[in-house]
């Protein structure tokens, strides 16, 4: 599958600002997981103003990492994204059908949850020396008591670690109510618990603190989802949205994407712009800037498919 | 020496038994190290000595030397408490200890490097990840940033004790921005200038070659090795810092300019200094602030401390940071059993200074001691936490103790225990004999070119109390000097002589910050305000306290004062005060608002707000004064009677007060233009100084002489204003005692002789704006030397006969008033002008707010409203 990506942020400021300094993830990272592989064919970022000091780098956990700074005076700034991506599930070994779509199925074949959790402490392996920095609280996943008492129904002592994943993703999609705009960046986890709701950001962070607190490595990852419009109508433009699910890490296979906000197993409609401990690691756009006034923000995203 | 001479002194010292005193050896005997100064002690005799704690402790008040101490409510910062007894420590001691921290300091150089580089020491499980990841200091964005030369942790500074056994132990490790150097250099120029004739007999080793070292580790990490000359600036939180004392008298010392984050900028990936002279490319940064609030846009997003893009500049090696971002990393208390085997495997060696015995409870057995001796030890989180107590087991309750059990079974690697130290104590002078007291030094090290350099001495601090163990300034510690004795006499070096690189460097590269520039220019406004309002208080009171008169109202003067007063509002803009509402009650009754004027410094224009901000100012540029100058502006501290006091006594008394602060303030202002040298900080001041002078000046005039009144009280009037302005004396040579108005004009207004007169300010401005580093394009003339330049002129061509016609018709003597209005504008245009130009610190960095993920909620939800976008 091939998805154009066009992803448009607008700032509006009340006073003008003149220097503004940004860090941008927006550019999706290549990969090869379990489950889907993705690369990335192009990518370009445009901004109005135009910028005057361009970087990229990777960082840390490997995501592309954009520097750009705007010198002039702005009382409005246009980031404009645009990538193409290349997705293709993994396919099972008679080439008929996507694992993806197999995993409920052979979860109950996985090894025990805490035979999973022991294997990551005591694996020498690269992998799993790697992966067990996600098992650690980060800023804004913090495992309280209540969090992990939410997750323990899934947990069953001896439970096949998939099963268990896949039944705490289906109660996060059944038990919580997807409300848009009740929740902040700053909103913590504490609250999406007590009171049921959140947006996918919360869900993503929520499976992965339930994860963390049984031991295990999970990574929150950024990214984009294809919407379909209603069946008989046309897709707006800008209707699509920035997207976020959770990742867990099973030695061997590797990464497995959970996504609990839709409540199924990423295989050709999410694309990865990167990964970390949480939102904090991998936002997709943050900036400073100079100004006497507040400003607004205003987002737009569309996927579209490129070639069927 | 005999011990009978030891008796006064040592009269019951108290060296506890179990453990090692420094001093004491045994009965009335001493160590033979600590034998010559015991005995030069003696020879003092207890007055002496006691005359020698109260001059350090003068000296050590009058130069500001100062700590802030965060519980205190009045944020009033405190004097450094110093010790003239010093911790001695003899040669053979010393050099074990140097070896042992130059050990530890490569040693925790290369685990540095690692972190931040191949991570070896974690893919090869020789230390725990999560030991290193879950520190907060572990910064992923620093992941690869190197600075140059072999050393990443240039700076380090360690704590250490002497345990029961003799030996020295390391307590903790400072490896980001250690504090104290400073200090100890500091307590070291205090001790040689009151116990100077001691160190004669001591063979001292000198502590200014560690300094100089730091310049030169400095000068060597600038990025850019072919410029001139490196340009190094000290980055402070700012004021209200608990050291920022230090930091001030560390970037003078240094001779490098000290700033705040926003007096930088990062442009094009480069650092820059926000200077009078514009921007000044910037290539060390010596810090002070913690490594998460360096950067806004990748570390901690609510930091108003740092530089947005500072990350990305050091990141492509344009400006180097000592200690690099990061570096904190190594502040890790669990990181303690792990050193002795990296010793052996990287160093192949054994570890010279042991460090306190640590569990991190990381590891099963570990963890299982730690929660089964919990008593015997001191619990500790990885990551050092501000302003939270160590918590000693044995102190807790039982229930404390299980809530403690349960947060380290829940995240174990987060904790270490720490076994309780026994360390050694020292000989503290209290009253007029030693006690022992439990003491701990910190040590300093710099790295320069392939070595480390340790200082050598360092900043001991001792408990207050017998038996107490915590020695922090916050907990009340003693400072003391620390003495290396060496086997030869000490070569004098000094700062002044500078390796070649350093030489050229110095006089082109000071760039005065323009927040320095600020604050220097409000100094001296609000010195000029507080004088010339306590000048016009101080008139008023003579005649407030000349008696009865309140009881007769149609004396001169009596019908003189409330023109006065309504001045004083007028000139302080203390509104209502003695002209808006209110005013009847209170010309008749002064004496309320009158005391409430002076002495309410929470009143925005009274006499004490007016210092209280000059103080202020003063302070955030507290490394611009020199030692003479700083203990003037301290002698504007003295407190002042109380409003309680004064209600008893009557306002009479504060005339003392306000003669000793106009003295005070004028020997400000001489020390200001002769031990400044004329650049741009002291040209700033004097601006500021010379237009608060100019507004007062016409406000005062425009208050008492705009108005017509009747002969006896016009005289009376302008013979306050000649006493106000200081030029009675002047007038009487000049004019005798004929008064008029048109001749105190002149003298006032235009006689450019006159230094307190309008002209004379004028012209200084003009001057002084002339030398403004501005771009002199063309010919036309910038906007503040217009402003100037027609202010001067017409006040030039004025002539009082004419400013003070009437028609009669009016009271107001309109040409003067007008005039003077004129001027006001004028002036106070300048005041913007100069404020846009030279201060642009107006702006305020923001976060750019993030997106909330997803703006859009998922196809199930059919309540959506759509936002439509455009398309390419």
């Amino acid at each position: 599958m091939k998805y154009r990506i066009i992803h448009k942020t607008e700032y509006v400021y009340d006073e003008p600002a003149s220097l503004c300094y940004n860090e941008a993830r927006l550019a999706p990272r290549s990969l090869s997981l379990p489950m889907f592989e993705q690369i990335c064919l192009n990518w370009r970022i445009t901004v109005d103003p135009p910028y005057n000091d361009y970087r990229e780098r990777t960082d840390f956990f490997g995501n592309n990492c954009l520097y750009f700074t705007v010198p002039e005076t702005h009382e409005e700034m246009i980031i404009t994204a645009t990538s193409e991506v290349q997705i293709d599930p993994v396919w099972d070994k008679d080439h008929t059908v996507p694992r993806a779509d197999l995993l409920e199925r052979e979860a109950k074949r996985s090894p025990a949850w805490e035979v999973v959790r022991n294997q990551l402490q005591t694996d020498l392996f690269t992998d799993s020396v790697q992966a067990r920095q996600f098992v650690m609280n980060s800023p804004l996943v913090v495992v309280t008591p209540e969090i992990a008492a939410y997750a323990a129904p899934s947990f069953d002592r001896g439970r096949p670690l998939l099963e268990a994943v896949y039944d705490l993703m289906q109660r996060i999609y059944f038990e919580f109510d997807f409300v848009s705009g009740v929740t902040t960046i700053a909103t913590p986890l504490a609250e999406v618990i007590e009171k049921r709701r959140g947006v996918c950001q919360d869900f993503a962070h929520l499976m992965v603190a339930c994860l963390r607190a049984k031991g295990l490595a999970a990574r929150y990852v950024s990214g984009y989802i294809e919407t379909l419009p209603p069946p008989g109508e046309e897709k707006l433009e800008g209707a699509d949205a920035s997207h976020a699910w959770c990742s867990v890490f099973v030695p061997g296979p590797g990464w497995i994407d959970f996504d609990p906000t839709n409540n199924l197993i990423p295989k050709d409609q999410h694309i990865v712009l990167g990964w970390g401990r949480d939102f904090s690691d991998v936002t997709p756009l943050k900036g400073v800037f100079f100004s006497h006034g507040k400003h607004k923000l205003q987002v737009e995203v569309d996927v579209t498919r490129v070639q069927p | 020496m005999t011990t009978a001479t030891l008796n006064t002194l040592l009269n019951g010292y108290n060296a506890e038994s179990g453990t090692y005193d420094e001093m004491w050896l045994a009965a009335n005997d001493v160590q033979p190290h600590w034998k010559p100064y015991i005995q030069a002690l003696e020879k003092l005799g207890a007055d002496e000595l006691e005359r020698c704690r109260q001059e350090a402790h003068r000296q050590l008040r009058e130069n500001g030397v100062t700590y802030n101490v965060h519980s205190d409510t009045d944020n009033q910062p405190r004097v450094w408490p110093l010790d003239v007894v010093p911790l001695i420590i003899d040669y053979q001691d010393w050099q074990v200890i140097e070896a042992g921290l130059k050990q530890r300091a490569e040693l925790l150089n290369l685990i540095l490097n690692d972190i931040y580089g191949p991570r070896n020491l974690i893919k090869s499980g020789q230390l725990p990840m999560e030991l290193i990841y879950s520190h907060e200091g572990f910064l992923r964005q620093c992941d690869g940033i190197q600075i140059p030369g072999k050393h990443q942790l240039l700076v380090y500074a360690a704590d250490l004790a002497r345990g029961p056994d003799r030996r020295m132990w390391v307590l903790s490790d400072r490896t980001q921005a250690p504090s104290g150097a400073g200090y100890a250099l500091e307590n070291r120029t205090v001790m040689n200038r009151v116990l100077g004739g001691l160190f004669k007999e001591n063979k001292i080793a000198r502590l200014s070659n560690f300094f100089q070292e730091l310049q030169g580790a400095l000068a060597d990490l600038a990025p850019q090795q072919w410029a001139p000359s490196p340009r190094v600036v000290v980055l402070t939180p700012g004021p209200y810092n608990e050291t920022y004392f230090e930091h001030t008298y560390l970037a003078s010392y240094l001779g490098y300019p000290l700033v705040q984050g926003d007096d930088l900028t990062v442009r094009e990936g480069n650092l820059a200094l926000k200077s009078l002279d514009g921007l000044q490319p910037v290539d060390v940064v010596l810090r002070r602030v913690d490594d998460l609030f360096c950067d806004p846009l990748e570390l901690r997003e609510d930091s108003q401390l740092g530089v947005a893009g500072l990350l990305e500049a050091t990141r492509r090696g344009n400006v180097a940071i000592a200690n690099p971002l990061g570096s904190s990393v190594l502040e890790n208390p669990g990181l303690m059993p792990f050193l002795p085997g990296l010793a052996r495997s990287i160093l192949k060696e054994d570890l010279i200074l042991p460090s306190a015995a640590t569990w991190w409870c990381g590891q099963p057995n570990e963890r299982d001691y730690v929660v089964n001796h919990l008593d015997e030890l001191v619990i500790k989180k990885l990551s050092r936490q501000p302003h939270t107590r160590t918590l000693f087991g044995a102190q807790l309750s039982r229930k404390e103790k299980e809530m403690l059990i349960n947060q380290i079974k829940g995240q174990p690697h987060l904790y270490v225990g720490q076994e309780q130290v026994s360390f050694s104590t020292t000989p503290s002078l209290v009253d007029d004999h030693l006690e022992a007291r439990h003491a701990v030094v910190r040590c300093f090290l710099v790295a320069r070119k392939n070595n480390y350099t340790v200082m050598p001495g360092g900043l001991t601090r001792s408990a207050p109390r017998r038996g107490d163990y915590m020695v922090s300034n916050q907990a009340g510690g003693i400072s003391k000097d620390t003495w290396v004795l060496t086997s030869e006499s000490q070569k004098y070096t000094s700062l002044w002589i500078q390796p070649q690189r350093l030489e050229r460097a110095f006089k082109a590269s000071y760039h005065l910050p323009s927040r320095a520039a600020e604050n220097l220019y409000w100094v001296g406004r609000y010195a000029e305000r507080a004088e010339a309002t306590a000048r016009l208080l101080r008139v008023i009171l003579t005649y407030v306290n000349s008696g009865e008169l309140f009881g007769e109202a149609n004396t001169v003067e009596a019908k003189t004062l409330p023109y006065l007063l309504r001045a004083l509002t007028q000139v302080t803009m203390t509104y209502p005060g003695f002209v808006g509402k209110g005013s009847r009650a209170r010309l008749t009754k002064p004496i309320d608002e009158l005391r409430s004027v002076t002495l309410d410094s929470q009143r925005v224009g009274s006499l004490l707000s007016n210092v209280k901000a000059m103080l202020r100012a003063a302070y955030t540029v507290r490394d611009l004064w020199s030692t003479d100058t700083w203990r003037v502006i301290n002698d504007l501290e003295t407190p002042w009677p109380s409003n309680e006091e004064l209600k008893k006594v009557g306002m009479p008394i504060i005339q003392n007060n306000l003669n000793r602060l106009v003295t005070t303030l004028m020997a400000f202002a001489g020390l200001n233009s002769e031990s400044m040298t004329h650049e741009a900080g002291w040209l700033l001041l004097d601006t500021g100084r010379r237009l608060e002078r100019a507004l007062l000046t016409i406000a005062l005039i425009r208050a008492t002489l705009g108005v017509r009144c009747q002969e006896p009280v016009c005289n009376m009037l302008l013979d306050s204003i000649l006493r106000t302005t200081e030029n009675v004396i002047t007038y009487r040579r000049r004019y005798r005692s004929y008064l008029q108005i048109q001749t105190v004009l002149d003298l006032l207004l235009i006689d450019p002789t006159n230094p307190r007169s309008l002209i004379y300010q004028l012209d200084r401005l003009q001057r002084h704006i002339e030398k403004m580093p501005r771009d002199k394009a063309f010919y036309r003339l910038g906007e503040e030397e217009r402003l100037i330049l027609e202010a001067t002129t017409r006040l030039r061509l004025s002539d009082p006969a004419v400013l003070t016609q009437t028609d009669g018709s009016s009271l107001l003597l309109k040409n003067l008033d007008s005039f003077m209005a004129y001027l006001t504008d004028q002036l106070s245009q300048l005041s913007n002008v100069i404020t846009q130009h030279y201060f642009t610190h107006t702006q305020v960095p923001h976060q750019s707010l993030s997106a909330i993920l997803p703006e859009l909620p998922p196809e199930t939800d059919e309540d959506i409203k759509l936002e439509v976008g455009s398309k390419e």
